[in-house]
């Protein structure tokens, strides 16, 4: 430890500080929809992306740009990826979120061990640090590559909170939801089929306040688990909801579902009367969250 | 066996307001110890494992004519649910408040319930006003026989020795934030407390660490200077450094049982100190209440609580 310390210390692949940690554990809880959920982190020059993956259905990665740190040092070659417990990581990154305080959060790897270290810097006299040990990540069993399903995409944008209130009221009829994108008149539903039947219609023209934008060329249709729709929406963030976000939904080649959330990572703002305009001032501080979800075998 | 006073309105205030809810996170079930001087309310003293805890007022604190006799040279002790307790002091202080001339007498009775042909004991307080008066009776255990009490007061006399050392701990409530989230992560929290005045509190597991770090807190007691050339170590080599130097002690005690003793922060305490009792056998919570407006303390209530060690550490 005394001799050679120059040596000895090496430089971590990352080191960087957030503000805002309460952000940054809703942006992670926003992907957490069971108990015990694997995540892989891949860090690059650009920021960190955490992956969550399911049955091969349903993967949900988080971007967190580099921006978002009021530090990010990045020293590795190539892109270091390493898997942790979700689980773990997001109990852990809880303990530095003290309410009604902003409190900022050093987290860097690897340490000695492989270990991810989170250490609060606020105070020299006080401080919490904890250690959370990764594994080696399995590699990623299916390609989720999204492409455009023609030459035109296949979008729309909803109000986050409209879109979560949608996808919970269809959780009676069945365990199967339909999505149709339809032209003429432009228009998205929702439909479940199962115990009873429940459709769900967004209409572009009778109600843009809460269908923002819409894109669509041709008639689509495709047919997803209830289930892994549901986790799109389940743990989206109160502040995506207060905030009056909005989300974007793509269906691509094949009828993979994207759906993308914005998540504002913002430090807790001093005034709450511009909390809006603040948060959208700072286009650096949002996490994206984008959720992929297979369809349905067609029989 | 007679014992009867008045609960005066600092009294009401105290146990309604501060202690009782305190108590009541700790544990369900307390003996209440009556003396010619003291009131006092022990938790889990005869059982061993398990926190204990243990709150005394003096008995001016709390009543005025107070009364009491026994063969037992005038002591009773007897066990009762709290949350009964506090539910009828909340409603006893609610009908005082409402006519200011009452009076919220208690007493020791024994009465035949409903359908029963035995006697049994109440704890019995009564609100008196001019036009109505509200009697709550809370079913209590039969009184402690004399070898039941004198076990008792054993019990509390070995309780009663403070840790060599004392380290102030700011901000309980914070500190409860963290080890609540403590919880989902281990059961079993390491303890470290050092001379100089660090506490580190740490839950591990094999996959995940989690661990606050004070340092220079005010220390009561046995004291030394923290060696100048540990300042800039880690955390945790330091707590190592230390105990093998003997002026730091590692225990580890129930995440539970810690979160409970923070809990206590609703009894209001002015000050509260953690120390490792003599050869790491427990890990004790002292409070300090000030008597209002001063820094004095208040010498009329004590408060404190014994976390059972689970495994003597490295101390």
């Amino acid at each position: 430890m005394s001799h050679l310390g120059m040596e000895e210390e090496e430089v971590p692949d990352v080191l960087c500080q957030l503000e805002n940690v309460q952000g940054l554990v809703d942006a992670l809880t926003a992907v957490r929809w069971k108990r015990q959920q694997d995540a892989v982190l891949e860090l690059s020059e650009h920021g960190i992306v955490l992956i969550v993956e399911e049955s091969g259905c349903l993967q949900a990665k988080v971007y967190l740009k580099r921006e978002l740190f009021i530090r990010y040092d990045y020293n590795a070659r190539g892109r270091p990826r390493f898997g942790v417990s979700l689980g773990h990581f997001v109990d852990c990154l809880n303990a530095f979120s003290v309410p009604g305080q902003s409190s900022v959060v050093q987290i860097q790897y690897p340490g000695s061990d492989m270990q991810v270290l989170l250490k609060s810097v606020d105070s020299l006299d006080a401080s919490i640090c904890a250690e959370i040990r990764t594994r080696i990540p399995d590699t990623i069993g299916w390609d989720y590559n999204f492409e455009p399903a023609g030459t035109n995409p296949l979008t729309f944008t909803v109000k986050s909170a409209a879109l979560k209130e949608a996808i919970e009221d269809l959780e009676w009829p069945g365990s199967s939801i339909q999505i149709i994108l339809q032209p003429d008149p432009p228009s998205v539903t929702l439909r479940a089929e199962g115990h009873g039947d429940l459709q769900i219609d967004f209409m572009y023209y009778v109600n843009s306040e809460l269908l923002v934008a819409f894109q669509c060329d041709h008639q689509a249709s495709f047919k997803y688990k209830y289930k892994f729709l549901r986790a799109t929406t389940s743990n989206m963030p109160t502040s995506v909801i207060k905030e009056n976000r909005g989300s974007k939904i793509s269906i691509g080649r094949g009828g993979m579902l994207k759906v993308q959330h914005l998540v504002s990572i913002a430090k807790p703002s001093m005034s709450h009367a511009y909390v809006d305009s603040v948060s959208y001032q700072q286009p650096g501080r949002i996490a994206h969250i984008e959720f992929y979800v297979k369809p349905e075998e067609s029989e | 066996m007679k014992f009867k006073a008045y609960i005066t309105e600092n009294g009401v205030n105290l146990l309604e307001k501060r202690f009782l809810p305190a108590l009541e996170k700790t544990g369900k079930t307390w003996h209440l110890y009556l003396t010619r001087d003291h009131t006092m309310f022990l938790h889990n003293l005869l059982n061993g494992d398990g926190i204990q805890s243990m709150a005394q007022f003096r008995k001016d604190s709390l009543f005025h004519d107070y009364r009491i006799s026994s063969q037992n040279d005038d002591r009773i002790a007897f066990s009762l649910d709290l949350s009964l307790l506090l539910r009828a002091l909340r409603s006893a202080a609610s009908h005082s408040s409402a006519a200011s001339a009452t009076r919220l007498e208690v007493k020791l009775v024994k009465k035949l319930p409903p359908n029963s042909t035995q006697p049994m004991p109440f704890l019995t307080l009564e609100t008196r006003g001019f036009k109505s008066a509200v009697i709550q009776d809370i079913p209590i255990s039969k009184p402690l026989s004399r070898p039941h009490l004198l076990e008792l007061q054993t019990a509390l006399d070995t309780a009663q020795d403070i840790p060599q050392t004392l380290l102030q701990v700011p901000d309980l409530s914070q500190l409860l934030n963290l080890v609540d989230r403590m919880k989902l992560v281990g059961d079993v929290v390491d303890v470290f407390i050092s001379k100089h005045g660090d506490l580190s509190v740490q839950v591990s597991t094999t996959l995940i660490s989690l661990g606050a770090e004070f340092r220079r807190l005010p220390v009561i007691g046995e004291q030394t200077n923290a060696p100048a050339e540990d300042q800039n170590l880690s955390a945790q080599t330091r707590s190592t450094r230390s105990i093998s130097r003997g002026d730091g002690q590692s225990v580890q005690v129930s995440v539970k049982h810690f979160a409970k003793s923070l809990q206590c922060h609703l009894a209001r305490p002015d000050c509260a100190f953690y120390g490792i009792g003599p050869q790491g056998s427990c890990l004790t919570v002292i409070f300090q209440f000030f008597i209002p407006g001063s820094r004095q303390t208040d010498k009329s209530i004590s408060f404190h609580c014994r976390l059972p060690v689970l495994d003597s550490g490295s101390g």
